[in-house]
């Protein structure tokens, strides 16, 4: 099976894909990273269509493994293990995850989470323990009767990371409507990037809201945040970023004319748990997605038809570069090489400081919606 | 399997379906609509036991036939419902007769039955964020439903459309309780199951179709027409078809086809008209007089434009509908069968008779210098019709209809073939107070127009739209660009673009100028028949 799959991949990967049939076909031990270098090492994770994970190393920026997802795309969703080894999928139209070794492409773990009658969705949430020992999703269940339909109310899933191709739940919790991305902090608790940004202990469910965004209470003078959590982004800074867009009426509500429109994110420190929260650019062009520079917090990088570079204390645009086409998603190793990706069928490479293009992914499929994270192999 | 592939597949089939099942003439009907419910939807559904509504789910809801078979067909789609083609059409016909719509609740929303394109709705604020911006508000107003089944149609949301409580104007809110306890409520309030309109329509006798009708219509690239549609009934509400006519340059138009009515008046023909296939989206009046709608391309819904039928002999329009003082011009006068002298009103002369055909009469009409401005009652031997010909002075103002256009790129080798669309300049004369844009102007219909492009706005002007866009033509028809990525476009990015369309009527040496704004959008992949 594991060879049918790396086969698949190398034809459709051409010379990447020869590398990966050569490594697929070595047997890997224990331990062994294959070829693979570890000591946090960066890969870059990503999905493709039809469907298969991707692993680049961003010291030659080649794809040196792809592996087939099984099901059909969904949403491109993957989460690295702590120790970069596990490369958790969200696949099959948003309902299954599939955890793969990325140095053989062995699937070492498995979630089904429809069941019966019911169809379970996770949008975009997916997430793992600090210690690499659970998983997470927000299930969101429908179950479908005879002539019609009932909603069921949404959870947060525990499951073991060693249970296997077959995992359950090993605890639920109920969680609100409309959580998209979470993530693991030290705490223990995961956060949840819903109407609000909430954390919940996944031993007993208790919730506490990290900072409100709609219910953030400031008056007629400003829109409800639109928080766009489609993403999940942070590994590279270990935090928790969801960007926002708002609009402060300095006139009636709902006149244009003497309306500031923002730029505003919350972030997460995943050690501690801190946020802030604010307003960080005046909006000026669409940006899909933000990062933090690893090496200083105050400099954030936005991709969508721009690549663009920020000071967010003096609130100030630093360089925005125009990219050949549209982007969704970008990352930042610790060397701070900016990769972006997502919508179509390759990773642009930008230098940090310039912003100019330096380099080049092509990839077998279009990344459409897909995740781009790094997974720092030990 | 590429899912969206699969899906567009299907639903485009589907679309197709529609047409055919709803205009396979001489259909048997081997079982009574009832009968059918209780084989095939019983699978799923269940009888309550309520004789006011009998199945679980169906009972409490009435829809248009086009909504119905969207219903069947979502049926197919998600729950395995297998039907025959004759089941189909039983079930979409007594479905329809049984729980449709009065004429007055589809009024307000005809143009999405009628595949019209180009149309800017006024839509509730209740509605606005919640329903229509993925829904035409037609797609819900031309539904009526108990509260319960508007709260059922929010659930079948949340299971089939998972992601749309984190769309844009949902992730802002709580979306499903604002759904489930605020606009169901007012949709059953406004669209409710239970009006007195449908059960005074249901018990009312309903007209029969049959005749000679005299028509006047528009289809693009052809231009005004004049017809006589001659209508047999062949079976209960199903009627065989002749359309025999000219267009206004002269051009001799016929076809045959077969009609359906549904719900009592919806008329639903389908004709090969001129080697073309076309299809009548009519609503009769309830004293079956009239009827109204449009005629478009099967294969191509935008290519259309308005039908009016009047039964029997009838002036039903004039083209053109407009003389200026001093002024001598062809007019002809579209009905059927009109006989005895023509008569254009107080100060137009008719210089000549130069043709009488069934569907019309076309003479040489003269404005004298002094003829009043205004309206004129227009007769042809004893028929008469109010209000037909306007004499002006000058044209002091043009409107371009539609005031918002829609076209799509497509072709390039794609599934998709263009989406075109269709402009036509409405002149006016200033009216008593000398003053265009006020609510006395004297309306001189369509006129001949040089039609030309121009970028809607900086970013337009900046991404070279009217390069890439498409071009019009001297009918007002604009043609869109291909799709696909275009290299030489900035990100290469495809052919879309913001337009404005200007039409120029020359009027004693000036010109006068209208404008429209024309969206080239993308392909719409999805047909249904009410988006």
């Amino acid at each position: 099976m594991k060879f049918t799959h790396t086969i698949k991949a190398a034809a459709l990967v051409g010379i990447a894909g020869t590398v990966a049939l050569m490594s697929g076909c070595a047997m890997s031990q224990s331990g062994d990273l294959n070829g693979m270098k570890g000591g946090g090492h960066e890969y870059l994770l990503t999905v493709t269509r039809p469907n298969q994970l991707h692993v680049i190393d961003t010291e030659t920026n080649k794809i040196v493994r792809s592996c087939d997802v099984p099901g059909t795309f969904g949403q491109g969703t993957v989460e690295p293990s702590p120790d970069g080894r596990i490369a958790y999928v969200g696949t099959n139209k948003w309902e299954d995850v599939v955890g793969f070794d990325i140095t053989n492409c062995d699937i070492v773990f498995s979630a089904k989470q429809s069941y019966d009658n019911v169809t379970v969705k996770s949008f975009v949430s997916l997430a793992v323990s600090r210690d690499g020992k659970e998983l997470y999703t927000v299930q969101n269940p429908t179950r479908k009767l005879n002539d019609r339909y009932e909603v069921m109310e949404p959870q947060l899933a525990v499951y073991d990371t060693s249970a296997g191709l077959n995992a359950k739940p090993i605890r639920t919790f109920p969680v609100d409507r409309q959580i998209t991305k979470i993530m693991a902090m030290d705490t223990g608790e995961v956060i949840l990037a819903g109407n609000d940004v909430q954390a919940i202990n996944p031993e007993n469910g208790d919730i506490r809201i990290l900072t409100l965004l709609q219910n953030w209470k400031r008056g007629d003078s400003w829109t409800q945040p639109d928080a766009f959590a489609m993403h999940t982004l942070g590994e590279q800074a270990d935090e928790f970023i969801l960007p926002y867009f708002t609009i402060k009426w300095n006139g009636d509500p709902g006149d244009m004319e003497k309306a500031e429109f923002w730029w505003g994110m919350s972030r997460v420190d995943l050690k501690t748990g801190e946020v802030e929260q604010g307003e960080i650019l005046p909006f000026e062009f669409i940006v899909f997605n933000f990062i933090t520079d690893p090496t200083d917090s105050n400099i954030l990088y936005g991709a969508f038809n721009t690549l663009s570079k920020h000071d967010i204390r003096e609130k100030k645009t630093l360089a925005v570069h125009n990219m050949e086409h549209t982007y969704y998603d970008l990352n930042m190793t610790q060397n701070r090489t900016i990769y972006v990706g997502g919508t179509s069928s390759d990773i642009s490479i930008h230098d940090p400081d310039t912003l100019e293009k330096i380099g080049s992914i092509k990839l077998p499929g279009d990344q459409s919606t897909s995740a781009m994270r790094i997974a720092f192999l030990k | 399997m590429n899912n969206n592939k699969s899906k567009y597949a299907l639903l485009n089939a589907s679309a197709l379906a529609l047409v055919g099942t709803m205009l396979t003439p001489g259909a048997t009907w081997a079982m009574g609509g009832e009968a059918v419910v209780k084989e095939k939807c019983l699978a799923c559904h269940t009888q309550t036991g309520n004789p006011d509504k009998p199945y679980s789910r169906i009972s409490e809801q009435r829809k248009t036939p086009e909504g119905w078979q969207m219903t069947l067909q979502r049926m197919e789609h998600l729950n395995g419902l297998h039907l025959t083609s004759e089941e189909k059409q039983t079930l979409i016909k007594y479905l329809s007769d049984t729980q449709g719509l009065a004429p007055s609740e589809t009024a307000k929303y005809r143009y999405a039955l009628e595949q019209k394109p180009n149309i800017v709705e006024d839509v509730d604020p209740a509605y606005v964020e919640m329903c229509a911006r993925c829904h035409s508000n037609a797609r819900f107003g031309l539904q009526r439903r108990t509260e319960d089944e508007w709260k059922e149609l929010v659930t079948t949301h949340m299971a089939v459309h998972p992601t749309l409580e984190l769309h844009a104007l949902s992730r802002d809110r709580r979306w499903y309780d604002i759904a489930l306890n605020e606009t169901a409520p007012k949709l059953a309030m406004d669209y409710a199951f239970n009006d007195a309109a449908w059960a005074k329509w249901e018990k009312a006798a309903k007209p029969v179709l049959n005749g000679s009708w005299s028509v006047s219509g528009f289809m693009p690239e052809k231009g005004d027409y004049s017809a006589v549609l001659t209508t047999a009934q062949t079976s209960k509400d199903n009627y065989s078809v002749t359309m025999v006519g000219h267009y206004a340059d002269g051009s001799e138009l016929s076809g045959t086809g077969s009609a359906k009515v549904f719900s009592g008046f919806e008329w639903r023909a389908g004709l090969t008209l001129d080697g073309v296939r076309v299809r009548q989206v009519l609503a009769a009046s309830e004293d079956g007089s009239m009827m109204t709608g449009r005629m478009y391309q099967s294969a191509h819904d935008e290519v259309g434009g308005e039908l009016k039928a009047v039964n029997g002999t009838g002036i039903v329009a004039l083209t053109p509908s407009a003389i200026k003082q001093g002024q001598q011009t062809k007019i002809t006068i579209k009905g059927g069968y009109l006989k005895g002298a023509v008569k254009l009103g107080k100060g137009v002369q008719v210089v000549k008779v130069l043709s009488r055909d069934a569907d019309r009469v076309v003479v040489l009409a003269k404005a004298s210098g002094s003829a009043s401005v205004g309206m004129r009652d227009v007769s042809v031997g004893s028929t008469k019709a109010k209000a037909q010909l306007a004499v002006y002075d000058k044209v002091a103002a043009v409107q371009v209809s539609p005031m918002h256009g829609l076209a799509r790129i497509g072709g390039n080798g794609g599934k998709l073939p263009k989406v075109k669309s269709t402009f036509r300049a409405i002149a006016f004369a200033a009216g008593p107070d000398g003053k265009p844009g006020t609510d006395d102007d004297l309306n001189l219909g369509y006129m001949p127009a040089n039609w030309s492009l121009k970028p809607q706005n900086e970013v337009a002007a900046e991404d070279k739209d009217l390069e890439f866009a498409g071009t019009i033509d001297s009918k007002g028809i604009f043609t869109p660009g291909d799709t696909g990525l275009n290299p030489k476009r900035r990100m290469s990015a495809n052919n879309v673009g913001m337009l404005t369309v200007v039409a120029t009527v020359k009027e004693g040496g000036k010109a006068v100028e209208g404008e429209a704004d024309l969206l080239v959008a993308v392909p719409s992949y999805i047909k249904r028949a009410i988006q």
